[in-house]
């Protein structure tokens, strides 16, 4: 960033005040756009430090501004970082207002560094470094309006709150504060925190990818922070303790919105919408609702009365169900809206099975989430004692897992690229193999062989990893002459899945991307068409069900935005993230010296009682170990603060 | 047994124990607030702070969460460290100037007047009573509500759940600053904490009439120990 007046970013010092802007040396350890629609930066606050863009900016009054928002946040548990705040605070609400003393200063410095040495944990540390930072280097500013006695003047700012943990979490649950809640022992409290965000706590619990854990700052020290394990924990309580969910009640709107597809995605939309007080109706073709999350995860990993939890919060909440229902064919999009419906949202997923790009005519061959779906509906699968699955992803572990399941002797995944590649959950990897899943890696059929019309085998070719492809992996060449053959009864493609569209029609006015999927505002889920929205894998492409449950959240944001306003406006917190989503969250100068402690991990069923049994795999933390679990967290929250000049 | 040093001296150390309870087995003091030998550490209250050296760079942190481990280096006493317990105290001290144990802690450490005032608060936040009734009672009836986003609290408080509370008194006990109060006014204990006031009907002795113990807390022992309700129809002083 060449613009900036002074920065800490990082503890990295660049001051170019006083000095010709030819003459300016540039802030390299940060990125970002200076500009965002009508909104300009004119300095930035945060947890690594302070960056002046604008030298008309009054920094007493930022820091002030600042640190009045960081205190809410600290969580009141350590003298030093929270009473130390406090007092921080009253010393620059004194000076902001003109009554500042001499000392002040040396107070603020002394607080200052005490909090960041002695404090708890992470936040309190971090909280006050951009506060140290603006004391430090512009003393002559706190000094000036102490001699002035005038109050300060005050900029406009907006602010984000966020952690890693957080951000890497597409739906952005609060994940510090419901872990701090379950460590004080407030279970419910955790659990109406997290429905908040989410709608499907009890399948999240149990089936979420979990990327938090992925960025959780914890495995700097030893393994991340288990923060699926303790959601689990938060919903199990909910069942053995009979509560039921409570939720604020709104005004009814006599407004009705039409969801289609009853999957991940659209119920939270739908769930979203209910809380708002719409009447919804969801639409589905299948007899059951769930989608993906009923059809495509097998049992061992998310049990069906579990999914049924959620589901019948989002029954209670009103909404209308209607199944067997496939539109286009007993209703139109069209018809829906003479019905008087006022917003759509499509989700309709993507199940149709890519193929294998080899001619497939014989018996044996079934698509990867059509196999999942026969499996989870009770439909006869298996005749049959080998069998191959091609692919790398989490479908792909999921067959395998599930065929040992059934009973097949000998499950073989066949992937082109190598482990480091694979998209597959690399725990879900690990427990397949310790199943007794064989992986053959940098290997990709070239032909189905078979016998009487039946399938016999695959001959496969070998592979080799070249340059990355459009999705930054390397991309595999099949290494000629290397071909071999596998023996097998059945195979199971699991190579990604794509929209079924064939619903839309012309007339519908729905773009609809090269790639098969729904054209939308990524932000807000609007389609061609402005009262019709979707998200979700049909517009994303195959995704997880955290990034569905994400999507059907901001489409029902977006549809209340549309009905009641008429448009789609940002948010305060979205601009923050437009202007300074870039930066690296997990970065910080100096951490508080803390022990390494170990991951409570739930129980498991022990291998030899997998064969055979869709039994759940992963039990449920006992509540002692999950507060010695939640403990561990460093509630790593940042505060982003930007002064900004608007425009328009 | 671990060995580590603290203060330069070498000190054998039970595996999974702490900084504070090594230093209290080989006889260095280390001030305390937030601690109890009999209730798991919380690390709130910061005074236990030691300096643990790794590699020559010294760090503050708290004695009584922090596990002891082979070859650590650990300084009870330095500039660096009454610095830190100053500052605490002062804190303490400015929030609750009116505590016989935080005015004592000052004098210890040399603390005379805090350089800066806060509005008088009883409760410090410390947690006694929360892992008190938690872990020595096992009723949870007090719980910690921190701050957080959209939290919606003014600050961060201990608050009592009558419905769980039985009464017992083992918060007012344990509370080193005098934000629970309890007092038995003829057939009613009242128990004044920071959440409000709670009532609690006292049961009386068939034997010589004295209000003696919570009816909550002796129905609740009962069902604990598995005794019958008569079993607590006289005070300890009248039975067999």
């Amino acid at each position: 960033m060449s613009k900036a007046i002074f920065s800490s970013w990082a503890g990295k010092i660049v001051d170019n005040r006083g000095l010709d802007t030819k003459k300016y040396k540039e802030v390299e350890n940060l990125e970002f756009p200076l500009q965002y629609n009508s909104y300009r930066v004119k300095a930035f606050m945060s947890w690594d430090g302070l960056v002046i863009i604008d030298e008309k900016i009054n920094v007493v009054d930022m820091a002030y501004s600042y640190l009045r928002e960081a205190q809410k946040l600290s969580c009141g548990e350590c003298t030093a970082g929270y009473l130390g705040m406090k007092v921080m605070l009253d010393i620059l609400d004194r000076i902001s207002n003109g009554e500042g003393k001499e000392e002040d200063v040396d107070f603020l410095q002394w607080l200052g560094n005490g909090i960041k040495e002695n404090a708890r944990c992470s936040f309190c540390a971090s909280a006050v470094t951009p506060v140290l930072d603006a004391v430090n280097y512009y003393k002559e500013e706190f000094l000036k309006t102490m001699v002035s006695k005038q109050t300060t003047p005050k900029s406009t700012y907006i602010t984000k709150v966020s952690a890693p943990c957080m951000e890497a979490c597409p739906a952005h649950q609060d994940v510090p504060c419901y872990i701090e809640l379950i460590k004080n022992y407030r279970y419910k409290d955790s659990l109406a925190l997290i429905r908040k965000t989410n709608a499907f706590p009890h399948v999240c619990g149990r089936a979420c990818v979990a990327f938090c854990e992925d960025s959780c700052r914890r495995a700097n020290l030893d393994s991340p922070v288990a923060i699926r394990a303790l959601k689990r924990f938060a919903v199990d309580y909910e069942v053995s303790s009979g509560a039921e969910p409570k939720f604020e009640k709104v005004k009814k709107n006599k407004q009705r919105i039409a969801v289609i597809g009853a999957g991940p995605a659209g119920l939270a939309a739908s769930y979203n919408l209910a809380l708002m007080g719409y009447q919804v109706t969801i639409y589905d073709k299948l007899p059951s609702a769930g989608g993906m999350a009923l059809v495509g995860i097998p049992q061992y990993r998310l049990p069906k009365d579990v999914l049924s939890r959620d589901i019948d919060v989002i029954k209670r909440l009103g909404v209308e169900f209607k199944l067997n229902t496939k539109i286009g064919k007993d209703v139109t999009l069209k018809e829906l809206s003479t019905q008087g419906f006022k917003a759509i949202f499509i989700a309709t997923g993507a199940q149709i099975g890519r193929e294998l790009g080899v001619e497939v005519k014989e018996e044996g061959v079934v698509d990867g989430v059509d196999f999942l779906h026969n499996v989870n509906t009770g439909k006869k699968v298996k005749d049959k004692d080998k069998v191959i699955i091609i692919g790398g992803g989490n479908v792909a572990i999921d067959c395998a897992r599930t065929c040992l399941r059934l009973g097949f002797k000998d499950v073989t995944i066949v992937y082109r690229r190598s482990r480091a590649e694979m998209p597959g959950r690399k725990e879900e990897v690990e427990a397949a193999e310790a199943e007794g899943v064989k992986i053959t890696f940098l290997a990709t059929p070239v032909k189905i062989l078979a016998k009487a019309g039946k399938v016999t085998g695959a001959e496969c070719i070998r592979m080799e990893l070249g340059e990355p492809d459009a999705s930054g992996r390397r991309r595999p060449i099949p290494i000629k002459g290397s071909e071999f053959t596998i023996e097998t009864d059945m195979i199971i493609p699991a190579i990604g899945e794509k929209p079924d569209l064939s619903f839309l029609t012309k007339d519908d006015k729905i773009e609809i991307r090269s790639d098969g999927t729904i054209k939308i505002e990524p932000s807000n889920c609007q389609t061609s068409q402005p009262w019709v929205f979707s998200g979700g894998d049909c517009a994303t492409g195959p995704a997880t069900l955290i990034e569905a449950i994400a999507a059907g959240n901001r489409a029902a944001k977006s549809i209340d935005q549309y009905l009641r306003l008429g448009k789609i406006v940002k948010s305060e917190s979205d601009i923050v993230a437009n202007l300074v989503g870039n930066i690296d969250l997990s970065e910080q100068r100096e951490d508080v010296l803390l022990a390494k402690r170990l991951r409570q991990s739930p129980e498991e069923l022990p291998i030899k009682e997998r064969q055979g049994s869709f039994s759940e795999v992963e039990k449920c933390l006992t509540p002692e170990a999950a507060a010695k679990e939640a403990e561990r967290c460093l509630r790593c929250y940042r505060l982003m603060l930007l002064a900004i000049a608007s425009e328009s | 047994m671990v060995t580590i040093t603290i203060n330069n001296q070498v000190v054998e150390a039970e595996e999974g124990s702490t900084i504070l309870d090594a230093a209290k087995t080989a006889g260095i003091y280390i001030p305390t607030l937030c601690y109890h030998e009999e209730l798991s550490p919380s690390g709130s209250c910061r005074l236990c702070t030691v300096e643990v050296i790794t590699n020559g760079t010294s760090q503050l942190t708290s004695a009584c969460t922090y596990p002891v481990e082979e070859g650590l280096e650990v300084r009870t006493r330095s500039e660096k460290i009454l610095k830190a317990r100053r500052l605490v105290t002062e804190l303490l001290l400015a929030q609750r100037p009116h505590s016989d144990r935080i005015q004592e802690l000052a004098k210890e450490l040399g603390v005379e007047k805090p350089s800066f005032t806060l509005k008088e608060k009883e409760c410090i936040l410390c947690e006694l009573c929360v892992r008190a009734c938690r872990e020595i009672v096992g009723v949870s009836a007090i719980s910690f509500i921190a701050q957080g986003i959209d939290q919606d609290i003014d600050e961060p408080s201990v608050v009592h759940s009558l419905e769980k509370c039985i009464g017992c008194d083992s918060c007012a006990y344990i509370c080193p600053t005098g934000a629970i109060m309890v007092e038995d006014v003829g057939d009613t204990r009242i128990i004044t904490a920071p959440s409000g006031k709670m009532e609690f009907k006292l049961k009386k002795c068939n034997t010589c009439g004295n209000y003696w113990a919570p009816e909550k807390q002796l129905e609740y022992i009962a069902k604990l120990a598995n005794l019958a309700p008569e079993t607590f129809d006289n005070c300890p002083n009248c039975r067999d």
